[in-house]
Parts: structure tokens; C-alpha cells; sequence
């Protein structure tokens, strides 16, 4: 997270002087808080009415794929475990799909890559403002969902991934609704542009929820975690990002 | 224009200028874009590139872009880019952090517990705001008559004489008296329009554009501005044209007389400037 590193370490001259650091602070008082927290749920019910016909985000041609498709946060995890996987290539790991299921799943890169695959060229929006296009093959969430049998008060699915965050060396958490799970375009990929998923990107497997923003789509996932509510998952709003840099949970902005 | 009364009336002459949605509008609407303004440059910060068509990111070529030509911490330069123009604004603009690292921020660095997801959501909150307020706003407008009254030029304001007489007032700063004061005058309801019913929904509508999810249910915004940087950039254009709206607009406050002006925008109650007398 070179990004927040620096933000962190930097002084403010200009923003720091009332107002603007407001946008910073003032979020934590009560009625700024409810402003807030107003503004995102009429947006997530604007957004899901929007999507009530469930139409699929636009996929592009292979002529638009990005011919340099930047890598943002880690770009390799920090850590003998993920070294270890690496220089196997894998073999030994699996992925877990694990809470409010009826069935836990433990499966290798081969399993996955056995199921039937969607392979799809989207648009990849940071919120930092810069997009790139890029293709991406892997397993639909939802079939891997329906394979493990929620449970009925499963609402959230939270991501746990292999990198560890330098600001404060949690390891990176996300998290999506059963809504969005389900869409035909959720998918956990294995492979980019033709290729192997590669470690700047997230290999072995990265989820690419393309209806919502960048930092949603965590990348490193190591296990899959059906929960009925985010309250026990980081400090509670459900992802890295929205713990540590109030971003906001619902992303389709 | 000639003075026609020489003699000072005696009581001075005022009106009923504002009805209260516009004033309600015009405060509330004032304070959207402010914070509007103020996040989205808080978030442009961070990514000071602009491109044109679909993707674009660092490596890219950007269509105007700030960036950093040397980390030294001592003397970091920085470079705004225009086209294949370069320009050197070391001494107005940039600034990196302690460590040396490679970050382009525009005036200042940003402090400590600067939070960048907070800010976007502020943003949005203000989108909201902006984009509700202006659907009631265009509805009362249309439906309630004021369009037709008081906002559409006539044939009259249109005519090339007139056109060409308020320019040159406009550009002599001279303040609107007696009946001409009374009504808005052709430049003004040019303007007013264009922001109303050009600058906001093209703010709005490529805002929207940036966004997965309305994307999604609305692919055709992307034809509309020619891609999602094309959005992003339209988005940063029309900001832009907001923030000289708003400097002209100030000024012309002071040139009608700030205290009168302010204090109809909060009563409704309009003093109108008596004719000067020769």
C-alpha cells in the first residue's frame, strides 16, 4: 500500500487548516456520521434498483486490453508462507470456503481450474481516478457458493487474503453481499490476459466483483468466509479500506 | 441609458425579487458546490492525469497531467503538461512527502490522518445533495412558471442591440438601475441557464459515468462522453467552469452591490438602484 505509506508520513500545510481536514475528522461526529451514513444506503438502494433487470457490466474486445495494466497496493506479499507457495507454484494450496455453509470447500488451483471457467475483458476503475483494461478467466463466485450450500442466514462474503498490510500488518480483508456475489461477472480469477494470474495481480486467485471499484477486488485470496453480519469481521465496516480510510462499503460509485 | 428623472425619489423603491425555493436553492446549491468542489480537488489530487477515450493511467498519455521532474527533497520540481505543451510550476504548484516519494499533489501535502475513502464519501453525499436539489430546483422552474417569466430571454433581451449594449455595460462594470434592474438582463439569463440546464447535468451525468454500477444499467453514457477518462475529464472541465461561473458571479455581486444583493438572496426583498441623476 505504497499509496497510504505516504499519505500517512505526509504534512499537511494547506488541507489541515479546518475545512478540508474536516473531510477527514468531522465523520466521526454523530450527525456527520448519519449523513454519511444515509448518503451510501441511498445509493446501494438507487444502484440495486438500477441493476433490479441484473444487466452485466460491458465487456470490451481484446483489442482494448491495456497494454500496461498498472499493479496498485502489494505487489508481493511480505512473508515466508507466501514465499514457500510461490516457489511451488501453488501446488499446496488450496482455497477454503468456510462459515455459514453447509458444505466447507478446500480446493487446488487444478480443482478450480477444472470447473467450468468465464473468462471476460472489463474495465478496471481505481478510486484514485486511473482505469485499465484487462481480461480475466476464473470460476464464477456463485457456482463455487452453490457448491458449498449457504447456509439461510449467510448474507456477506468476506474475503481473507495473503498479503499483510504495512500500515498496521493486518492481513487484507473484503467483503461483498450475496447480491453481488451471485452476479455472472463475480468471478475469482486464476488466470490474466492469457496467462497465469501474476503475483502483482494477485496469484493465485484475486476476486473481480466488476460492478464495484478497485479496492473491492481484493486480490491474494486465501479463504472465503460466509458471515451473517460484518460486525465481527476488522473493525466492523467489512474491508481494509473501509477500517482503516472510512472508504466507502458499498462500492458501485 | 439616459436618465429620464432627475428628481430623487423620495422613499427608496424595492421588490419582491426572490421567492423562497430560490433562495433556499441558491444557498443550499451554493453549499454542495463548495464542498463539492473541495473534495472532488481533494481526490483529483491524487491522480492528476487527464485523459481522453476509455483507460488511462500513470505510463499513459494523459491530455494534461502535473507531475513530478525531480524527488529531490530539497528542491522537487514539478511539470504541468497541456497537449505537447510542458511548463515548469515549481514555484506555484506540487509537493511530495518527507520520505522523497514519487506523489503528485497539487498545492500541499496532505496531513497526517488525511482520510482519502472519507473524502469520497463526502463527495458523494454532495452529489446527492446537488443532483436532488437541482431535480426539484428544474421542476419548479418549468412547472412553476418561472422559466417562462423570468428566466427565458425574450425577443427583445435578443436583439443584437441590446446584446451588444450589455456586453459593453458588463464590461464597464456598470450597475443596473431603475427598470433595467428590475429583471435579469440577457447575459444574465444566458448564464443562469447554461449552469442550470447545461454545466449541472453534464457535472452530474459524467460524475455518473465513472460509476460501475450505472455503467452497467446505462452503457450508453460511455458513447455519450466517448469513454469513462473522457467522463473523468468532462467531469474536471465542467468543475472547472463551475469555479468561473461562481469568480463572475461574485463579481457581479459587488458590481450590483454586495450588501443589496446578499440580503435579497436571505429576505426576497430587492432595493433597486435609482436612476443616477445628471
Amino acid at each position: 500500500m505504497t499509496r497510504i505509506i505516504s499519505r500517512r508520513s505526509l504534512i499537511g500545510t494547506l488541507v489541515s487548516s479546518g475545512l478540508l481536514a474536516g473531510c477527514g475528522r468531522l465523520d466521526n461526529a454523530p450527525p456527520a456520521n448519519a449523513l454519511l451514513q444515509l448518503s451510501d444506503k441511498l445509493t446501494l438502494r438507487a444502484q440495486r434498483l438500477l441493476l433490479s433487470q441484473r444487466p452485466l457490466v460491458r465487456e470490451l474486445k481484446a483489442a482494448d486490453i491495456s497494454a500496461h495494466f498498472p499493479t496498485n497496493g502489494t505487489v508481493l506479499p511480505a512473508g515466508d508462507v507466501y514465499q514457500r507457495l510461490l516457489e511451488s507454484n501453488f501446488k499446496d494450496w488450496k482455497l477454503k470456503v468456510h462459515g455459514l455453509v453447509e458444505r466447507p470447500l478446500a480446493l487446488s488451483l487444478d480443482e478450480l481450474r477444472a470447473m467450468p471457467s468465464r473468462t471476460q475483458i472489463t474495465m478496471h476503475n481505481c478510486d484514485e481516478g486511473w482505469s485499465a483494461i484487462g481480461q480475466w478467466t476464473g470460476v464464477q463466485l456463485g457456482r463455487l457458493l452453490s457448491l458449498a450450500g449457504p447456509r439461510l442466514n449467510a448474507r456477506y462474503v468476506v474475503f481473507h487474503c495473503l498479503d499483510t498490510q504495512e500500515a498496521d500488518g493486518v492481513p487484507y480483508y473484503e467483503s461483498i453481499d450475496l447480491v453481488d456475489a451471485v452476479h455472472p461477472q463475480t468471478i475469482l480469477a486464476y488466470g490474466m490476459n492469457g496467462a497465469p494470474l501474476p503475483v502483482g495481480h494477485g496469484a493465485p486467485l484475486r476476486l473481480r466483483v466488476e460492478l464495484q471499484i478497485g479496492y473491492k477486488n481484493a486480490k491474494y485470496v486465501d479463504r472465503i468466509e460466509l458471515v451473517d453480519r460484518l460486525t465481527a469481521i476488522g473493525k466492523g465496516r467489512g474491508g481494509w479500506w473501509e477500517d482503516f480510510d472510512r472508504a466507502p462499503w458499498y462500492a458501485g460509485q | 441609458m439616459n436618465a429620464k428623472n432627475t428628481v430623487a425619489p423620495a422613499a427608496r423603491q424595492t421588490m419582491y425579487r426572490h421567492p423562497w425555493p430560490v433562495r433556499l436553492w441558491h444557498w443550499w446549491n451554493a453549499l454542495a458546490v463548495t464542498f463539492l468542489l473541495i473534495t472532488g480537488l481533494l481526490i483529483f489530487n491524487i491522480h492528476p492525469r487527464l485523459y481522453w477515450g476509455e483507460d488511462g493511467h500513470a505510463g499513459m498519455a494523459a491530455v494534461a497531467s502535473l507531475s513530478a521532474t525531480s524527488l529531490d527533497k530539497k528542491a522537487p520540481r514539478f511539470e504541468l503538461q497541456l497537449g505537447s505543451l510542458h511548463w515548469d510550476v515549481s514555484r506555484w504548484m506540487g509537493a511530495i512527502d518527507d520520505e522523497g516519494n514519487d506523489v503528485y499533489v497539487m498545492f500541499a501535502a496532505m496531513p497526517s490522518d488525511f482520510q482519502f475513502g472519507a473524502t469520497r464519501m463526502w463527495h458523494f453525499a454532495w452529489a446527492w445533495t446537488l443532483a436532488l436539489s437541482w431535480l426539484a430546483y428544474a421542476l419548479y422552474l418549468l412547472v412553476g412558471r418561472r422559466f417562462a417569466s423570468v428566466l427565458r430571454p425574450t425577443r427583445g433581451d435578443l436583439s443584437w442591440r441590446n446584446v451588444g449594449h450589455e456586453i459593453m455595460e458588463h464590461l464597464r462594470l456598470r450597475r443596473a438601475r431603475g427598470a433595467a434592474a428590475r429583471r435579469y438582463n440577457v447575459l444574465q439569463k444566458i448564464t443562469y441557464l447554461l449552469v442550470l440546464f447545461i454545466l449541472i447535468p453534464a457535472i452530474v451525468l459524467s460524475g455518473l459515468t465513472m460509476s460501475n454500477t450505472v455503467t452497467a444499467a446505462f452503457p450508453d453514457l460511455f458513447t455519450l462522453f466517448g469513454g469513462r477518462q473522457s467522463a473523468r475529464t468532462v467531469h474536471f472541465i465542467a468543475a472547472s467552469l463551475m469555479v468561473l461561473f461562481v469568480v463572475v458571479h461574485v463579481v457581479q455581486v459587488l458590481v450590483a452591490g454586495f450588501v443589496n444583493s446578499v440580503e435579497s438572496m436571505i429576505t426576497g426583498r430587492y432595493t433597486v438602484p435609482p436612476e443616477e441623476s445628471i
